[in-house]
């Protein structure tokens, strides 16, 4: 009887130590990832507060949304000869257009373009702060050269004691859900009973934000490495090129003539009257496509429509439906890491999770320096002395 | 308690930060930081074309200036083999009247062989040319230029002029 009580207690002292030592000696990198993550998820929206030249005030209650057409005019009119590569425009947004150019001396910039009037409110700097945290949060701003970087490596393997931390600590943790209807945290009583609370607290509240950022994060590492061993579970392809027979050739040498963006997504809207189109993509030669993409009936995956620039045929529809379900599946993993799919409102609760998993990192780190090395220190002794006394009776 | 209580100093620093030494993986984007920006910068021309300007090459009545993309051997891609980029960008009275632009080693039989498509805009525009098994560095590159009215010019530029780098791999590779 003595003997199942003591390995009963042995047994969850073990569970104790495993779950100690497997965020504590990285806490610090851990922490640095949460923290940029949380504010990766709200980054497009403090470049919005920091920034006036990425909103989009309408001019009046009753403004009109430009049409593409109305756009590429009012680009050419204020930028003369740039070439536009794409045009993103977030539905029903706050933000102003995005419209990525290349200027005739070779330079790319993204110009801020109201949606009302047409105006360049500016462009893009060298510092793009969302682009930067997320090359911080995600990879460290280590290069991409012909390979996902060390650093991409290390932020995606963090997901494996991420999940280990979640599955030992709902181990260890009897009976966490009392927490959903009690919460306790105990300010008065010292800084290891503050931190402690703080730390089960935080932890039973996330546990479904963790087990989606440990299984995307983890999707992340599996990509790099088949990306990184050229394997492709894509199955859309080879991307479609215009026919030859396609391309009128015109005298004098002048570009053959093409529909319009507006009549393009005319096109798609008439094929696909539920896509709402976010972004348009010009051809990027002359047996290239307009692209015309954005989000379908299922939120978290972009739908796209490629159109002929000369003739206005829909030539490939990419849906959810052409989608294979592991593509739904993996296709789905962005979106649920970054939380970018439904509104502000959502990344907000990312953002809130996100912060308490970075505490729970933090408050973890503040419990477990002492206690997991005294743990360990008994762990050890009570096994040495376990094994001592069965050689002992032998 | 005495395994935690430790005499010497080194060891109490040692106890007191070890579970912190994670913290210097922020050494990572501080030194590569500089070269983030550098990078993004390059990706937005305004490093140039490419990062070896190859020189303005005649193609008929027109003319290109052609860079090497990356200063760099050819990538592998796995099964498809080994590519290497080229970046282009149109003369200024040009860039309405070529429709499109390809690159390859060797001579294409005709235009369906012609090779990589450049894709990008008149004014910069990157082809990834496939670089075949038995290339060597002394063949020549094959630029092909199709004008919107349907005709047709060429130039070749040695390998060893277009890319030194490239050059010198192959030679590395023959000789294996």
């Amino acid at each position: 009887m003595d003997g199942t009580v003591s390995r009963k207690t042995s047994g969850a002292r073990l569970w104790f130590v495993f779950h100690g030592w497997l965020a504590l000696p990285i806490w610090a990198f851990l922490f640095f990832v949460c923290l940029t993550g949380s504010i990766a998820t709200v980054s497009h929206e403090i470049m919005w507060l920091a920034n006036p030249e990425v909103r989009a005030n309408a001019p009046s209650s009753d403004a009109r949304l430009l049409s593409y057409d109305e756009i590429m005019a009012a680009v050419e009119r204020e930028e003369p000869g740039a070439r536009v590569r794409f045009i993103s425009r977030p539905v029903k947004s706050m933000f102003a257009l995005n419209v990525a150019v290349t200027r005739p001396d070779g330079n790319s910039a993204r110009l801020f373009v109201n949606p009302y009037t047409g105006a360049v409110q500016g462009e893009q700097g060298a510092f793009d702060f969302r682009r930067f945290v997320r090359a911080l949060h995600a990879w460290l701003l280590m290069p991409f050269d012909g390979g996902f970087p060390i650093g991409w490596y290390a932020v995606s393997a963090l997901a494996i004691p991420l999940l280990g931390s979640l599955i030992t600590g709902i181990v260890v943790y009897k009976r966490f859900w009392r927490v959903y209807l009690r919460p306790r945290l105990r300010v008065s009583k010292g800084r290891r009973i503050f931190w402690g609370d703080l730390h089960r607290l935080a932890g039973a509240w996330s546990i479904p934000f963790i087990a989606i950022m440990a299984v995307t994060g983890g999707w992340f590492l599996i990509q790099a490495i088949l990306g990184d061993n050229h394997i492709s579970i894509s199955t859309a392809g080879v991307p479609p090129v215009v026919s030859r027979s396609d391309v009128p050739a015109v005298d004098k040498g002048a570009p053959a003539p093409r529909i319009t963006l507006e009549q393009a997504a005319e096109a798609v809207r008439h094929q696909l009257p539920d896509l709402e189109p976010s972004f348009v993509q010009f051809p990027s030669s002359a047996y290239d496509h307009i692209s015309v993409g954005g989000r379908g009936s299922y939120p978290l995956i972009f739908e796209s429509v490629d159109v002929n620039p000369y003739n206005g045929k829909v030539e490939r529809t990419r849906r959810v439906s052409d989608r294979s379900a592991l593509e739904l599946v993996t296709g789905s993993m962005r979106p649920l890491h970054t939380g970018d799919f439904a509104g502000i409102w959502l990344k907000l609760v990312y953002l809130v999770f996100g912060l308490a998993l970075t505490t729970l990192v933090f408050s973890g780190m503040m419990v477990w320096t002492k206690r997991t090395a005294i743990e360990t220190v008994k762990v050890v002794r009570e096994r040495r002395q376990a094994r001592l006394g069965l050689e002992a009776a032998e | 308690m005495t395994v935690l209580a430790s005499p010497s100093r080194g060891a109490s620093l040692w106890q007191r930060w070890r579970f912190h030494l994670s913290a210097l993986v922020l050494i990572a984007p501080i030194v590569f930081g500089p070269a983030w920006f550098h990078q993004n910068a390059f990706f937005d021309g305004k490093k140039g074309l490419g990062q070896r300007e190859i020189g303005e090459i005649a193609v008929g009545p027109w003319s290109v200036r052609l860079a090497e993309f990356k200063l760099s051997e050819p990538d592998a891609e796995g099964r498809a083999g080994h590519a290497k980029e080229f970046a282009l960008a149109l003369c200024p009275a040009c860039v309405d009247q070529v429709k499109a632009a390809y690159l390859r080693v060797g001579k294409p039989r005709n235009l369906r062989t012609a090779g990589a498509l450049f894709s990008g805009t008149p004014y910069r525009q990157t082809a990834e040319m496939r670089v075949p098994e038995r290339t060597t560095a002394d063949d020549e590159l094959w630029l092909t230029l199709e004008g919107w009215d349907g005709t047709l010019h060429q130039a070749t530029i040695p390998i060893r002029t277009a890319s030194p780098v490239m050059a010198a791999w192959l030679e590395k590779r023959g000789r294996s």
